[in-house]
């Protein structure tokens, strides 16, 4: 089990003062799924960039903390009690990613000359490699023993370079994870996102959570763009995250319209950088219905 | 500004005639290097870019007295190739082949067009001929060149025969290194009717050495000449990488790639003059300068009056790593036939902030992720390369440059 924490949260934009973030407070633990709603501009993509560490923004003010349970990362990896706790704002993108946090990207970096297949096992390799640096037993490194077997991968698939996952493994994960997603597999060999459609880019953003397994998945308007087909393997993608991995989902959202296939267990609506409402799936209904200006008159008494 | 240098002080015609006699050269090309000697006095340097209040490349500076020692030449030289096509050192064309030199040589690069060509003409004690006759297939020609001296005047001359094909792998290193050293080479290729030319060169000499080198080629009716260009080594480098297309339905693609880091200065051009119908050129470069590192590129795409139906696209792309590193580009499109389906574009831009995020945000740590976004950068040019030994050697070269960073 993990949960995200963040109180009082305020944060700016790096360069310049513009206020953003006017003191967030949010849980989010492991299989629950939240949806975050707001209008535009009422501080639902900084949320999401803050916690996975964007450098464009500082937080002026507040806490974003991990708490994690012991063998959240398997058996393998022991966790200290006095490892339980991470404030996620000493630490950098990469390190927030081993510890379980994923972003999905509202739109997602094109990326020439990468393959999704090296980008994805090249990230997952890192985030094993960096968790176990940042559970790393004084007394000696326990994980090392372990490493030496491992898949060899064949000449014909590339330098059998470092890295826990090989390559011919990887290629396994890589296909179920796909077939699951109904995605074409001529995908694992085209250059990360390049070229792609927008429905096709969300959907690599799902999948890229499904093969990093995160503790807690933050997803930014994933359901923007898309259409009823692609919408339905994205939810599908969502619900088996949280059903088979136990993942916390944030999901940020302009639109009811996803609440139907991934059900939430609860909503929050963010106003001028801070939560103002937060309630069950009935509040998304109403937000369909009412609009933002029935909870700001609702909140502050005043449209 | 006027051949300011003093090379000329101590160069003799003694020391010409001594390197063309132990060659055993004819008397045309004794004439030939006499005459470019002559020339120097009143002969330029290459045309360099200049922007607002700054020449890029200031070759007057080099010391080329000190850096010039003619009869000292020392080099490893490897010059290898399938036996159906001739690939001879210079002595032993000078002796097989002499009619063949006569035609081509100096015919597409004027001995006389600059200081440097002239310098490289009078002074050459090196060089390789490749002849493939009439309807051969040669594949891997290979040169390697590993500099042993202070200074090194290198001359390659192609000539294909009717629907012949070749390719051509040259590499240029240092062996013992000095402080200061000159390379120098003149590469012409005259590609016959319906002929295939693949000429692809690294350039990976000491980062102490100063580089000239004009590649120049010219097309006859349907033929085609890919260049590929691969530039690692030097601290100064000044190269010209070019095709007439000639010949009618003729095509040619100019492909280049760099990496300068530390103090290293690049300044190359890529040119394509359209003289005929139905002709195509191709230019792409893409390059990373780092440190303080400088890279200039000019890009010339020159269409022909008489040049109808002429496809034309050119794209440079210069990467940023440091923010001390400076490029400028210049690509150029003249079009004297409007006949023409052209396209030029140049860019010069740091590491995508938001591409760094994505993938850092994935797990990536930071150094990786830079990595693969320029190893990245370079795969559109690595794409075309056809010979997998030189794309190979590149990337590997790209690849352990970027790991020698922090």
């Amino acid at each position: 089990m993990a949960r995200l924490e963040l109180s009082n949260l305020h944060a700016e934009v790096a360069e310049g003062d513009e206020k953003i973030l006017e003191g967030v407070d949010l849980e989010v633990e492991s299989g629950e799924i939240h949806a975050l709603m707001g209008p535009n501009g009422s501080g639902k993509s900084t949320t999401a960039k803050v916690i996975a560490g964007h450098p464009a923004y500082e937080v002026t003010e507040g806490e974003v903390l991990l708490h994690l349970e012991d063998e959240e990362f398997g058996e393998d990896i022991e966790i200290d009690e006095d490892q339980r706790t991470w404030n996620l704002l000493d630490l950098e993108p990469n390190e927030r990613a081993a510890l379980g946090i994923f972003l999905g990207f509202q739109y997602p970096a094109e990326i020439e000359g990468v393959t999704m297949t090296n980008f994805l096992r090249t990230a997952l390799n890192a985030k094993i490699e960096e968790r176990e640096e940042l559970f790393e037993d004084e007394d000696g490194d326990e994980a090392e023993e372990e490493e030496d077997e491992g898949f060899e991968s064949s000449p014909m698939e590339g330098p059998a370079d470092e890295g826990e996952v090989g390559v011919a493994e990887f290629q396994g994960i890589l296909q179920e994870k796909m077939e699951q997603l109904e995605m074409d597999e001529k995908f694992a060999q085209r250059y990360l996102n390049a070229g792609f459609s927008g429905g096709e880019k969300k959907q690599n953003e799902v999948l890229q959570a499904a093969i990093l397994e995160p503790s807690i998945a933050v997803l930014d308007e994933i359901d923007s763009g898309l259409d009823i087909d692609r919408l339905q393997d994205v939810s599908n993608g969502i619900n088996a995250l949280r059903d088979e991995q136990g993942t916390g989902i944030l999901q940020i959202t302009h639109y009811q319209r996803i609440l139907d296939y991934v059900e939430p267990d609860h909503v929050h609506v963010m106003l001028d950088g801070q939560i103002a409402k937060s309630g069950g799936p009935e509040l998304a209904e109403k937000l369909e219905d009412k609009g933002y200006d029935w909870v700001r008159e609702d909140v502050y008494g005043t449209a | 500004m006027s051949a300011g240098t003093q090379v000329h002080a101590n160069l003799t015609e003694e020391q010409v005639r001594e390197i063309s006699g132990d060659l055993d050269e004819p008397e045309w090309l004794l004439e030939t290097r006499l005459e470019a000697l002559e020339a120097l006095d009143s002969l330029d340097m290459p045309d360099v870019i200049k922007t607002p209040g700054r020449e890029w490349t200031n070759l007057y500076e080099l010391d080329f007295e000190s850096l010039v020692d003619p009869l000292n030449a020392a080099e490893n030289k490897d010059q290898v190739g399938p036996d159906e096509a001739n690939v001879l050192s210079w002595a032993d064309a000078v002796q097989e082949h002499e009619e063949l030199l006569k035609e081509h040589f100096g015919s597409i690069v004027d001995p006389q067009e600059n200081y440097l060509t002239a310098l490289s003409t009078a002074l050459f004690s090196t060089g390789t001929v490749i002849y493939v006759p009439e309807g051969v297939d040669a594949e891997d020609v290979a040169i390697r060149t590993e500099q042993n001296s202070r200074s090194l005047f290198n001359y390659t001359l192609v000539v294909t025969e009717e629907s012949s094909s070749v390719t051509i792998l040259e590499r240029q290193s240092t062996g013992e290194e000095a402080e200061e050293q000159y390379y120098s080479g003149v590469v012409e290729v005259a590609a016959g009717e319906n002929s295939y030319v693949q000429y692809g060169s690294l350039q990976n000499l000491s980062e102490e050495a100063y580089n000239f080198t004009v590649k120049r080629g010219v097309t006859d009716t349907y033929a085609t000449i890919d260049w590929i260009e691969g530039n690692l080594g030097t601290q100064l480098t000044k190269t010209e990488v070019s095709t007439e297309l000639r010949g009618d339905s003729s095509e040619t693609q100019i492909v280049g790639a760099f990496y300068g880091h530390n103090d290293q200065h690049f300044d190359l051009d890529a040119k394509v003059w359209h003289r005929a119908e139905h002709t195509t050129a191709d230019l792409i470069t893409r390059g990373v300068i780092d440190d303080i590192s400088r890279s200039v590129y000019e890009g010339v795409q020159d269409v022909g009056a008489d040049a109808w139906d002429t496809s034309s696209y050119q794209r440079e792309n210069t990467l940023m790593l440091s923010d001390e590193s400076e490029a400028d580009a210049s690509p150029q499109l003249i079009i004297n036939n409007h006949d023409t389906e052209a396209s030029h574009s140049a860019t010069v831009g740091q590491i995508d902030a938001e591409d760094l995020f994505y993938m850092t945000s994935r797990g990536v740590d930071p150094r990786s992720a830079r990595n693969m976004l320029v190893e990245g950068f370079f795969v559109p040019v690595l794409e075309e390369i056809d010979v997998d030994e030189l794309r190979d050697d590149l990337e590997e070269l790209i690849g352990a440059r970027l790991r020698q960073r922090d």
